[in-house]
């Protein structure tokens, strides 16, 4: 068994795509309270290993536990293939392209997975799905439906969703490269304060701000492997690695 | 006789004729309905080898004349009468109607499987692994996203292809079965009168023009996501249409 | 069973291949008939005087609205009808003339297919690009020119596709002038299935004609679409 309060565990994930071999091999933890920014330049596996984490990906090889749950990966068969969507219920996902349902309003898009994954009643996950709105700031939008919003707005309906579900960790898949300079504070904004709040959040970004700032660990991919891992003021103020140092030098 | 007379003399036939061609468009399309989510699923996701025959049967009602279909139908049925007795199927198949309703699903099926294709291609993949991503199962996210949003998309298309069943339904008139077209020539050949054929022509006409609008008022409540997108977005709850 | 369909007088061979011509026949015949009242219908609902606007829209909407086999009655009855008043009243003495089913066929296929080649060919010229019609007027061409030299060339390639697709509507439709007894494909196979007792065996030999005809139709059009959208896409 993991102990107990480690939420995410990653262990040797490889993946490649044809003859191509985009994840060379890696193994991350996430506590629960962590918040764990993911950097490195394009190509460099990023995303990819975070849709690996709740199989939107299925690794090549490797073993993701979330939570006690267990697959294990074998020559890209995973082994107990039925606890997935068990862990993609427990594992809240941000898109890029926010990838909200459009054609249902932006309530309804809160409620769908309480109501249809995890069978709640309807008027519980109004209820939760209205707070969550409330607290990302939109409850004078959740009729509307996704169409009607700016990016920013989509992006937050897009986070109220993933919280809706009550995840044990939310991954964050670039949530601002899609929106334009203006909008990225608010989205930003809401996820600094859920990582004030404490909730295990894995984010693949850009923003260097925030990923000195907010995240308690940064992990720096280049080439399909973690080339360094630690504390973010350690990291930024002292990189131990040439690629990394001319990654924050290219960014700042 | 002048075209009042005509009519006066025979608007129940004609009024009978109307109920059947609605009834066989209707009940063509919607059996139809039935089968096609399954056989465009298909076409979507199985191997190239797999949908083969499914690909055979689409091109084969698409190539060929609807009334050979259902001469085919109704008429070759005979060849295999002593077959078709053994099995009790011979009374179905004797039965004009039956088997025009049957040529008739048969090919919309075909049509209505390939919009319905084209509506779950278009399905935006972001949203179909949004659905995944939050943990829904295969069947869940095939009936909560993929399906509303590819008969969303899919609508226009469907609508004109139960236009073109409602049209192509006058061909039954040729193996005896009374809707519009079969009172119309059965009245034409009784009066010699020109005008019933005009007052056919209004029929199908009304029947098309009612099928629009509420098609089209359908398509309004399918589509208030995308209209969406015009308005201010301060309007709130309530929205009017403004397309044409 | 192959003697069935050899050639001569033990087999239906011979009498099926002339119904296919016949079909073959009428489909050529129809095809200019109905591009020209598609191009007639297509401009008169781009017109600008109303009155013109009115007749095009409304004899695509509603051609598209009826049934074919509905206007091939109208037409094969609706036309003897006017023809014989016509000739008595130019000769009152002449025998009542019988209008003849494949010039019915011919011109209430091409009704069908004008209407719905006017929809295709309004689309067409809608989506030419408008800036090239004006770089022809700023090099000094007159309107006739830009229509002949530049729009005209261009609206094929968008039209094609459509047209391609009534084209083969129309070549099943043809199988409806059995109805009015042309002796084509369809009715010389019924003629066949009556002496012989053997109806699913001669429509499915039917079917099977007439979609080798749309399946060589489909791969002829490909080959134009092709040809049309040289320089557009490459390859």
């Amino acid at each position: 068994m993991t102990q107990p309060d480690i939420i995410l565990k990653a262990e040797d994930i490889h993946k490649s795509f044809g003859n191509v071999e985009v994840l060379k091999g890696i193994t991350l933890e996430a506590r629960n309270h962590d918040v764990i920014s993911i950097l490195g330049s394009s190509g460099s596996g990023k995303s990819t290993f975070l849709r690996c984490l709740n199989f939107l990906e299925t690794p090549s090889s490797g073993k993701v536990t979330v939570h006690g749950e267990e697959i294990l990966v074998k020559n890209g068969r995973p082994q107990n293939a039925r606890h997935i969507e068990a862990i993609r219920a427990r594992l809240g996902m941000v898109f890029q392209q926010f990838n909200l349902w459009t054609h249902r309003t932006v309530l309804e898009n809160v409620m769908e997975g309480p109501i249809q994954v995890k069978r709640e009643a309807r008027a519980e996950a109004r209820e939760r799905a209205e707070t969550l709105l409330k607290r990302v700031g939109l409850e004078d939008r959740m009729q509307m439906y996704p169409a009607q919003l700016s990016g920013g707005q989509q992006q937050r309906v897009a986070i109220a969703r993933a919280l809706a579900m009550e995840p044990d960790a939310i991954l964050f898949d670039e949530p601002t490269s899609a929106l334009d300079p203006e909008l990225v504070g608010e989205v930003l904004k809401v996820m600094q304060d859920l990582a004030a709040e404490g909730r295990t959040m894995i984010v693949v970004t850009h923003e260097m701000g925030f990923a000195r700032e907010v995240s308690s660990e940064v992990v720096f991919l280049h080439e399909g492997r973690i080339a360094e891992q630690g504390p973010p003021e350690e990291m930024f103020t002292n990189p131990k690695t040439e690629e990394f140092r001319r990654f924050i030098a290219k960014a700042m | 006789m002048n075209p009042l007379e005509v009519l006066a003399q025979y608007w129940p036939r004609l009024l009978d004729g109307t109920l059947m061609t609605i009834k066989l468009t209707l009940l063509g399309a919607l059996i139809a309905a039935l089968v096609s989510p399954a056989f465009a699923l298909i076409r979507v996701h199985a191997s190239p080898r797999a949908q083969a025959p499914l690909r055979l049967y689409v091109s084969f009602m698409r190539g060929t004349p609807i009334l050979a279909q259902l001469f085919l139908i109704f008429y070759g049925s005979g060849q295999f009468r002593p077959f078709l007795q053994e099995w009790g199927l011979w009374a179905f198949f004797r039965d004009p109607f039956n088997c025009a309703l049957l040529a008739f699903a048969l090919n919309s099926t075909a049509y209505q499987t390939e919009i319905l294709r084209g509506g779950i291609l278009g399905v935006p993949r972001g949203e179909i692994e949004a659905a995944k991503a939050i943990g829904m199962s295969r069947i869940r996210s095939l009936s909560r996203v993929v399906f509303p949003h590819a008969y969303r998309i899919a609508w226009p298309a469907l609508g004109n292809e139960v236009i073109l069943l409602m049209k192509a339904s006058a061909l039954a008139s040729v193996v005896t079965v009374f809707d519009v077209m079969g009172r119309t020539r059965q009245i034409f050949s009784k009066t010699f009168d020109f005008s019933v054929y005009l007052w056919a022509a209004l029929i199908y006409l009304c029947i098309t023009a009612v099928f629009v609008l509420l098609w089209r008022q359908a398509e309004r409540r399918l589509s208030r996501h995308i209209d969406a997108r015009h308005k201010t977005q301060s309007t709130g709850q309530h929205f009017k249409d403004t397309r044409a | 069973m192959f003697e069935l369909f050899s050639y001569g007088d033990a087999g239906w061979g011979d009498e099926i291949l002339r119904g296919l011509a016949i079909t073959v026949q009428l489909a050529i015949a129809t095809l200019p008939v109905g591009l020209f009242l598609g191009f007639l219908a297509a401009f008169a609902s781009m017109s600008r005087l109303l009155p013109l606007r009115f007749l095009g829209v409304g004899y695509t909407t509603i051609m598209r609205g009826l049934p074919e086999i509905l206007t091939l009655f109208v037409v094969y009855n609706g036309a003897g009808l006017v023809l014989n008043a016509a000739v008595q009243w130019w000769a009152p003495d002449a025998s009542p003339t019988d209008f003849s089913p494949f010039a019915a066929g011919v011109v209430a296929l091409g009704m069908v297919f004008g209407a719905f080649a006017g929809e295709v060919l309004r689309g067409a010229f809608q989506s030419l690009d408008m800036g090239q019609a004006e770089a022809g007027r700023a090099i000094g061409m007159t309107g006739r020119q830009i229509f002949l030299r530049i729009q005209l060339p261009q609206v094929w390639r968008f039209a094609l596709p459509g047209l391609g697709n009534l084209w083969i509507n129309m070549l099943k439709d043809t199988a409806l002038v059995s109805v009015i007894a042309l002796d084509d494909l369809m009715r010389m196979t019924k003629v066949a299935v009556g002496v012989t007792k053997q109806p699913f065996t001669f429509y499915l030999l039917a079917c099977l004609i007439y979609w080798a005809m749309c399946v060589l139709s489909e791969l002829v059009l490909a080959q134009m679409e092709r040809r049309a959208n040289r320089g557009i896409r490459r390859a």
